[in-house]
Order: structure tokens, then sequence, then C-alpha cells
């Protein structure tokens, strides 16, 4: 009995010599987390408490709690309504198109070697590089319906001119064809990268095994590259959901709200109507499609993604 | 069945000739490990057999049929890889399904010649893993099952064993020896390994910078090598050489033929120098010698008293000495330049 109080007694006199010990890991991380804190955490609770008030940003004192108000709005406005249902059409349409070029051009890339292949990689590469404002500026010189390089090319060979980002009708499927562009070559260098992690080896074998090409392709190279092909998707429906340069340079959400995006709806807000309320509600929202469609993304895929 | 004939082949790598004009018959069911050092071909051969890296010209055929212009999976062949080149997205299961199914084997069949595959190799328990969660010998298990599941008429295996375990590489090279024992089949064998190639193969080819060398059952090629570069490649320690008649012959004598004694041997080749090294491996004791021209070899399997730094002769008798001639040929008894020859041999110092 005695000998345990001893335990006991050395045990704490061990605790009470070690809380310098203890604490210390914490200082070491404690730099970090008050940037953490300073810069993504503190932001994010500030916007979600704005999204339920009028914010009055000229006098604070003014500024009073409207309770769910501002989210009420949004979901029974139509243009907010509209605006998200772009964001969806573009985030899908870019996917489905920046998805099926770069794989197709990644496996030509990575099939072909020279000169060529170089050069090409480099090209699909560029348009990454160059700023948006020079593509945006580029890009509305080529589509101007009058002047504009598309439509002399179309009437050249006989097609009818198009109005591209002058009627909501071919808008948004033009800002999508510019935001594809600049990003294929992008994600088809992080594909060309998985594609060549595949051993040369794993291919002879599945020759020698009579796999044809398709598939070889189904039960090889795409569960292979599939922890990249996740990666990809997710980054990409995330970055299309927060669009806005391309959107505000080339068309300036119109016409007629046609190419209208959730950022794009943010930014209008705070800066033309002065609403930070309403702005930080549809940031809310955002941010609340995005945690939610990128928990459907690991429900959906996470089995058929192949981790090594 | 399973006749290999490689008739003229060439491979060229763009300006790069690595195979010139090559003949080769690899007997039905036999045993031929292809061996040689890094570069000299042997890979480049098996591919060609395989399929997957088709010769620039010439043919390759098995029991006498013109494969050159067949697809690699219609050849009747398969492949151990070196780096097993298991598909690592699929389990243990599907990885020795694969080919059965892309060959249109109904399911109950294909499951009835896994389950036979997976017992061959001892696999059972392993068959619904992952490649992730298997050990380098399980590896290499699965990648031997994926060949024998086909039951091809020709093993084509390209050093199946390089990246296992000294201990676990013995064991392997066992089952491999029964395995072919079981199956009949022709397997093809490549290595850098001469061990390897001795204890295994029943036809060795050797191969050096794309020629063969010499082609012969192991113990031929070990006691009756044909040039130069068969007599140094196999046997370890290499066989002791030593140029002599104006630097123009060679003489050569295996070290667990020679002689070490502190008196000058008679009747024989005899060298004198100073023992560097003595290495006792318990079974047998290797010497290092170093005379006035190179470090000579010798393994004795009785302990001695001789120790390091200690002034030795070093011999061969004449029936354990090989010549060679400046072409790097062997310069054999029914040579007429060998009785001369010999007797320079024992007039040496």
């Amino acid at each position: 009995m005695k000998k345990n109080t001893t335990n006991t007694e050395e045990l704490e006199t061990r605790h009470r010599g070690n809380w310098k010990e203890k604490i210390k890991p914490y200082l070491y991380i404690a730099p970090a987390f008050v940037g953490i804190g300073l810069f993504t955490i503190y932001p994010v609770i500030k916007v979600l408490i704005w999204s339920f008030q009028k914010v009055n940003q000229l006098d604070t004192s003014k500024t009073k709690w409207v309770g769910m108000k501002n989210y009420s709005y949004l979901l029974s406005n139509g243009a907010f309504q509209k605006t998200l249902l772009n964001t969806f059409i573009y985030t899908g349409a870019t996917l489905a198109i920046i998805m099926t070029c770069a794989l197709i051009l990644a496996f030509w890339l990575n099939k072909s070697q020279g000169h060529l292949t170089m050069f090409t990689q480099g090209a699909a590469f560029m348009p990454h590089v160059i700023s948006s404002v020079s593509i945006a500026l580029v890009f509305s010189m080529m589509m101007n319906p009058s002047f504009g390089l598309f439509n002399k090319v179309l009437t050249a060979v006989g097609l009818p001119a198009s109005p591209w980002l002058t009627s909501s009708s071919t808008a948004m499927p033009s800002v999508v064809g510019v935001a594809s562009w600049k990003a294929i070559g992008y994600y088809c260098l992080i594909i060309i990268g998985a594609l060549q992690s595949i051993s040369a080896s794993i291919y002879e074998a599945a020759s020698l095994d009579n796999a044809g090409a398709g598939v070889t392709l189904r039960k090889i190279t795409i569960p292979m590259i599939s922890p990249q092909l996740f990666f990809v998707m997710i980054t990409m429906t995330i970055g299309s959901f927060k669009v806005f340069d391309t959107v505000r340079l080339l068309t300036d959400g119109g016409p007629n709200n046609a190419t209208s995006v959730l950022v794009y709806y943010i930014y209008k807000q705070v800066f033309w109507e002065s609403n930070i309320g309403r702005a930080c509600a549809a940031g809310i929202v955002l941010l609340v499609l995005v945690g939610v469609l990128t928990v459907i993304y690991f429900r959906l895929l996470s089995k058929r993604v192949h981790y090594q | 069945m399973g006749e290999i004939v490689l008739k003229n082949v060439t491979k060229k790598f763009g300006s790069n000739t690595v195979i010139q004009n090559l003949n080769l018959t690899i007997k039905d069911g036999s045993f031929t490990v292809l061996v040689g050092p890094s570069g000299c071909g042997k890979t480049t051969l098996l591919r060609m057999i395989a399929g997957i890296g088709p010769q620039t010209s010439g043919t390759v055929c098995i029991d006498g049929k013109d494969i050159s212009e067949v697809a690699p999976g219609d050849r009747g062949v398969a492949m151990v890889f070196q780096n097993y080149a298991i598909y690592p997205t699929m389990s243990v299961y599907e990885n020795i399904e694969f080919g059965l199914k892309n060959n249109h084997i109904p399911k109950d069949k294909r499951r009835k010649l896994v389950d036979d595959a997976c017992e061959k190799v001892g696999l059972q328990e392993l068959k619904d893993r992952q490649p992730n969660a298997l050990s380098g010998g399980q590896r290499q298990r699965v990648a031997l099952a994926r060949a024998i599941v086909k039951q091809p008429s020709v093993f084509l295996m390209d050093e199946p064993l390089s990246n296992l375990d000294a201990k676990l590489r013995v064991q392997m090279r066992v089952e491999l020896i029964e395995l072919h024992h079981k199956l009949k089949t022709t397997f093809v064998y490549v290595t850098h390994d001469q061990i390897e190639a001795m204890s295994m193969a029943d036809t060795i080819v050797l191969m050096n910078e794309g020629k063969i060398m010499q082609m012969d059952s192991p113990r031929k090629l070990y006691r009756d090598p044909d040039n130069l570069f068969a007599a140094r490649f196999i046997g370890s320690p290499a066989m002791n050489i030593r140029r002599f008649g104006n630097e123009e012959y060679v003489l050569g004598f295996r070290p667990e033929k020679g002689i070490i004694s502190t008196q000058e041997p008679q009747g024989c080749y005899r060298t004198s120098g100073t023992v560097v090294a003595k290495e006792d491996l318990g079974s047998e004791i290797h010497y290092s010698v170093r005379d006035m021209y190179d470090d000579v070899s010798v393994i004795r399997s009785e302990e001695d008293d001789i120790t390091v730094g200690e002034k030795v002769w070093i011999g061969a008798k004449p029936e354990n000495i090989y010549l060679f001639g400046n072409d790097q040929l062997r310069i054999r008894e029914d040579d007429p330049r060998y009785p001369d020859l010999c007797r320079q041999v024992l007039a040496l110092q």
C-alpha cells in the first residue's frame, strides 16, 4: 500500500515537471495556427455571421440581425436561381469538355515522341501561363460578331456567323469554350504524368495476356490513373464553381444574366449593390454546394479509385 | 510442344545493332538459360520470342510455325517479368484470370484453371488479396501462376529471381526446377547470374555482345569451355589466367584445381607469390595469392597452416590447364600446337 502511494507521488512529480515538455509541441505549431485562425477561420466565421445580418458598412452600429432573410431572398430570387443554374451548367460543361479533351490529348502525347509532341505539349500548356486578362482580350476580339476572326472563318467556309458573346443563347458556350481552352493543357500535363508512371512491362504483360486496346484502357490504364483523375475532377469542380475572372472579363455576366455565375453574383452584390449580408449568404451557399459535391464525389467514386 | 527456332535474327535500336544474324534452336521441353553480362542481348532475345520487342529482321518459329507476325497474346507463350508486372489494381485472382478472360474461356473453367494454378504455386489462401498486400516472394508466385494458368507451350522468364533475397532465391530456384519437371514444357530463362544458370539449366546459352559464345550443358560449359570468355564467365571465383609466349597465348586453371603449397610443386605449371587474403567459408578456404603478374585464386577444402603474408607456391597439373590462342579460342589436345605449348607452360616460372 505504501509502495503504491510512493509510486503515485513519483508520477505526480514527474507530471508537474513535465508541463514544459507538454506545452512545447503546441508552441511549435502556434505561429501556423495563428495564421490559419486569422486568415481562414476568422473570415469564414465573420462571413457566416454577416450572412445573417443587414450590414451597414458606413456605420457598423446600424448593422442589424435579420435571421434567415438573406437566404430566403436568395432562394426565391429569380436572378440568383439563374445564377445557380448557370454555375451548374458551366461546371458540368467545362468538366466534360476538359476531361475528355485532356484525356485524349494526354493519350496521344504519351504515345508519340519527337519534336511535334514536345511542341504540342508546350503549346497545350501555354494558355495556362498566359494571364486571363490577355486571353479574355484576345478572345473578345476574335469573337466580335462584326470584325472578329471566328466569324470571318465561319463565313469563309460558308457557315452562318455566330453572335458569340453577344447573344444569351451563345454566350455561355463561348465562355465555356474559352475556359476549357485555357485549362486543357494543365490537366493534360497531370494526366500525362500519371500515364508515364505506369511501367511499360504492365502493358507488355497485358499484350501477352491477349488484352485488346479497349480492355487495356478499361482494366489497366484508367484504374491505374484513377487517383489522378479523381484529383483532377475534384479540383476542376471546385475551380469551376468559383469561376469569376473569365466571366467578368468576357461578358460581365451578360447578356441578360446568361453567364452570371455564383462568384460573379457575390461580386455584384458587394461592389454594385453594397449588400454585404446577401453576398455573404451567397458565399455560404457556394461553400455548402462545393462541400456537398465533394462528399458526393467521395461517396460515389472513392471505391473506384485504386490507390496503390 | 515448344521448340523455338530463331533464324538469322537481327535487332537494331535506332542505328545501334544489338544482335546480328543470330541463329539459335531451343529444344522442346528443355530448361534453357540465356546467360551473359549486362547488355549482351539476352533479354532482347527473350522479348523477340515473346513478341513484345520484335526482331528487325529474321524469323522466329515455335514448333515449326513462323510466328514473326503473330501478336504476343496469340503465340502460346507466357512470360514472367523481372519486376513481375502484376496489375496493381486487380486482386491476385483477377491477375491470374485476366489472360483467360481475354481468351473468352467460360467462367467455371476459368475458376478451375485459376484454382489449379494457385495450388501449384501455393497461393490458395491469398487469392483475394490486393498486390500491395503481398511480399516479394508472393508477388513472384502470382507472376508464375499467371504464366502457368495459360498452359503455354513456352515459358519465358526474365531474371525472375533477381528481386528476391538470397534465401528466397535459393528456395524459388528449387521450386522452378520442380515446376519444370511437373509441366514438362520449354522454359527459357534469362539471368546474369552464372550460379543460377548452372543450377537450373539443362542447356546454357552463353552470350556476349549479341553473339552466342557457347551453347552446352552446364557441366560441359564448365569443364570444356570453347573460348576464354566462357572459361572466365562461368565459375566463381573466375578461372585464373596468365599470358605467355610473347603474350600470344593464355593459360588458365580453375581455383579449385589449383595447388597451394610452401614447397615447390613438381611436374606442373607453377608460380610463386604472397598470400594477400585467406577467406575461411567453413566448407572451403579461398586464398588470394599475388605473384609477379596478377592475383591468383585457389580454393582448398581442407584446413592448413598457410597464413596471410606467407610466401607460397601456386601450381596446376597439366590436365587441369586450359590453353587459349590469341583469338581467344580454346587450343585443345588435338591441336598441333598443343604439345609444344604444354612444354612451354611447364617451363614457366
